[in-house]
């Protein structure tokens, strides 16, 4: 289970407010309007913002039943994945990699079978040498994925990121996503604005809206909501 | 056909101004090869000891500078909070217009034999110590300009930085050695090269600051040495020798410069340090605070304090007695007017060819390439060197002491020329991209376009660019102490025969007051040419 207990902050002038619990092993998809609140959902999990001053028994995160909310950023049992500047622009692919095991970029002869392992599962085993500049947006995210699964942290945290790829590659990378979970049994949130995407990736939706958590349930239900939020966000279309 | 002719006129006569007077310097140059005894100078050791200077100190002062405004940068990176922090970004973006004589004159209030170290030395227990002349000195002024300039730059780079980056540092744990090594290096040591050629240049050809704090044997450039063979010795000669060889060095410093890259723009910094949130994991350690602190105190100490010096130095009693001295008054109109022509001179001028390159660059691009070039002949033909060339060719026809104010104004301009023309000219590029097809559809043209269209968008680059060129022909102290005259006189030039004859208390009163005069300049230029703030 992720637990957040009444989880409080306020960036400028916006506050945001989440009360919510998610099952694990899952995918999850994180939905919403533009500054709603999405990215700083996961930025609270992540441990990059601070939640406000706690009271007792509120402002506080679970996974899997262990408090992650006193852990710095680096100790908690997570993986964070964004739109882009995702890789170290000077390293090679594979020492990007290497990086989620060691920062100093020593690994015994059994972490680099891992290496080569992750590069293999998410297709780069030949792209070991090559600098980020010199791959396709779609080969830098599957980066990104290697080194997530190389960390073995058992909760990905993926900000919208495969936006930025074509339709058709984006499918590709959803479909790369959703085994990888499935194999290495993962649970993630993605912040995703593509309700199919989210249909394809998802067994459940959180919409959030005003900082809140507006409404839970399955991707199907989420699809046929009449909820007036949720129909405006999605639109005719849809 | 008119609108044609009078752009034409526009920029021959931009043209004129700038070739003419680099064409009487050569001319004068080249009418004493004859005389010059060239392997008699070669021979001095005394040439040689001098070119031996100039590239040393301008290499310690390169090497000191770029390492202190890289833990100078990191450190600002790292200290979003740190209270004095808007202080030092706004000291460091006005330390640039500072003059050189009031940099100086800080740092011997601070360093000299009577100076608040030597003060602290005291009271220590220690024997005061004189080491503010020469060498050591010359570095404190070179790093007191180029410390803050090299450390905004790189500040920048670092704020550039995105913050997912930082996000996925602290996510992985990285230690401040790790940042260091996988994220800060990577993103600083490209701009590393040309900041280092930009700021040697710089110290290469710092005129001011080394007459005034070396100018002795041990501690003379081939520009003072240029600037004593024509006041001290009288020997044009020697003067149009090491002129000469000064070129030819500056001609080589600006063609490793370009082989490094494009040259940065010094004044490209502006508004940085306004990133409110360090996402950086390495904020927290005490060693890492310790560190900083340790690193901002010193940097408080090489560029604050000469500066709060010289304030306190200003507040005496001789406050009436320099004010009501007409000497002073007219040194301060002098200034001003060298100040606002110079500004207005050179964007004049730099209008001019950015029209012409304009035209050419869209059939003759090698014709628009060379406009550029013409614009930064001053880098390879430095003030004072331009300075001595007018010096001598115009001396057997005008009483070039009765002119010296016309010719600071002139050179003053063609130095704020590189950086004004390229001001100009990515505005124009800008300005063009975006609106001439619109422009041609709505037909807006001519004065209306420059009015509705042009001025909007070019004026805070200009307003910038001519606030800039303004405060430092304020402070100029180059071309007027060549030139100078006990009849004309600037407040720099002022400040500099107070600072020698030891009248400790009306020098300090002049120095606010030259130090105000830039200032202000600079800050009230920058806003009503810039025009209000988004």
């Amino acid at each position: 289970m992720i637990e957040l207990k009444h989880v409080r902050c306020g960036i400028g002038e916006q506050q945001f407010h989440y009360d919510l619990q998610l099952p694990e092993g899952e995918i999850v998809a994180v939905m919403g309007a533009s500054g709603a609140g999405k990215s700083t959902l996961l930025n609270l999990l992540a441990g990059f913002v601070k939640p406000d001053s706690q009271v007792h028994g509120e402002g506080e995160i679970y996974l899997g039943g262990e408090r992650v909310d006193t852990l710095e950023p680096s100790q908690r049992p997570m993986t964070s994945l964004f739109q882009e500047h995702n890789l170290f622009a000077h390293m090679s692919v594979y020492q990007n990699l290497a990086l989620g095991i060691r920062s100093n970029l020593k690994l015994t002869t059994q972490e680099q079978r891992q290496v080569e392992q992750a590069l293999e599962q998410v297709g780069l085993a030949n792209m070991a040498g090559r600098l980020p500049k010199q791959l396709s947006g779609g080969q830098r995210q599957r980066v990104a994925l290697g080194r997530a699964l190389v960390r073995r942290k058992p909760l990905l945290l993926l900000d919208e990121p495969f936006s930025a790829l074509d339709p058709a590659l984006r499918h590709d990378m959803t479909m790369l996503l959703k085994t990888l979970c499935q194999q290495h049994q993962l649970s993630a949130l993605v912040v995703t604005h593509e309700p199919r995407d989210a249909l394809a990736l998802a067994q459940q939706v959180v919409f959030i809206a005003q900082g809140r958590v507006h409404w839970q349930g399955t991707s199907e239900d989420f699809l046929q909501q009449t909820d007036a939020g949720i129909k405006a966000y999605l639109g005719e279309n849809c | 056909m008119f609108k044609l002719r009078s752009w034409h006129a526009f920029s021959g006569i931009s043209f004129l101004l700038v070739l003419l007077p680099l064409l009487t310097a050569v001319g004068a140059f080249l009418s004493y090869t004859e005389q010059a005894q060239w392997s008699l100078y070669m021979q001095e050791s005394y040439t040689w000891r001098v070119v031996w200077f100039s590239w040393w100190q301008a290499t310690l002062s390169t090497v000191i500078s770029l390492v202190l405004a890289l833990l100078v940068a990191r450190s600002l990176a790292r200290r979003t909070h740190f209270i004095g922090r808007w202080l030092m970004l706004r000291c460091f973006s006005v330390a640039l217009v500072v003059p050189s004589i009031i940099a100086v004159y800080g740092i011997i209030l601070l360093h000299g034999k009577q100076g608040y170290m030597n003060q602290l030395w005291h009271w220590l227990g220690g024997q005061p110590r004189s080491y503010v002349y020469g060498l050591v000195g010359i570095l404190l002024a070179h790093v007191f300009f180029n410390l803050p300039l090299a450390a905004r730059i790189l500040l920048q780079r670092l704020e550039a930085i995105a913050p997912e980056t930082w996000r996925l540092s602290s996510q992985l744990g990285m230690s401040s050695t790790d940042l260091w090594r996988h994220i800060e290096w990577p993103h600083l040591k490209g701009v590393l090269p040309q900041l280092a050629a930009m700021i040697f240049a710089l110290c290469f050809t710092s005129f001011a600051i080394v007459m005034t704090l070396g100018g002795g044997p041990k501690a003379t450039t081939i520009e003072v040495a240029i600037f004593q063979a024509i006041r001290f010795d009288f020997d044009m000669a020697k003067a149009v020798y090491l002129s000469l060889l000064q070129i030819l060095f500056c001609g080589f410093i600006l063609w490793c410069g370009l082989r490094l890259g494009r040259p940065i723009d010094m004044f490209a910094s502006q508004g940085v340090g306004h990133s409110q949130l360090s996402l950086r994991p390495d904020t927290q350690s005490l060693m890492g605070k310790l560190h900083d602190t340790a690193v901002l105190l010193l940097a408080t100490l090489l560029v604050l304090v000469p500066l709060v010096a010289v304030v306190i130095a200003g507040i005496n009693d001789a406050w009436l007695q320099v004010l009501i001295d007409v000497r002073l008054w007219r040194a301060f109109v002098n200034s001003l007017w060298v100040a606002l022509s110079s500004a207005l001179l050179s964007l004049l001028m730099a209008w001019g060819l950015v029209l012409a390159q304009r035209y050419w660059r869209r059939h003759h691009p090698f014709a628009a390439e060379a406009v550029e070039w013409t614009g930064s002949i001053i880098l390879v033909v430095p003030p004072l060197v331009l300075a001595t060339g007018l010096f001598i060719g115009l001396r057997p026809h005008v009483d070039v002491f009765a002119i010296n104010l016309y010719v600071v104004v002139l050179v003053n301009s063609l130095m704020g020329l590189p950086y004004m023309l390229r001001v100009l000219s990515v505005a124009y590029i800008k300005v063009s991209s975006d609106y001439d097809r619109l422009c041609s559809s709505l037909a807006i043209y001519g004065w209306q376009r420059l009015h509705q269209v042009e001025w909007p968008i070019l004026r805070r680059p200009i307003g910038l660019a001519m606030a800039l060129v303004a405060a430092m022909s304020a402070g100029d102290l180059g071309v007027v102490a060549l030139f100078g005259s006990p009849d004309i006189q600037t407040l720099p030039l002022l400040m500099y025969q107070r600072l020698g004859s030891y009248q400790a208390d009306a020098a300090g009163v002049t120095a606010v007051l030259l130090l105000g005069l830039s200032l202000t300049l600079f800050l009230v230029l920058e806003r009503v040419l810039g025009g209000p703030r988004d």
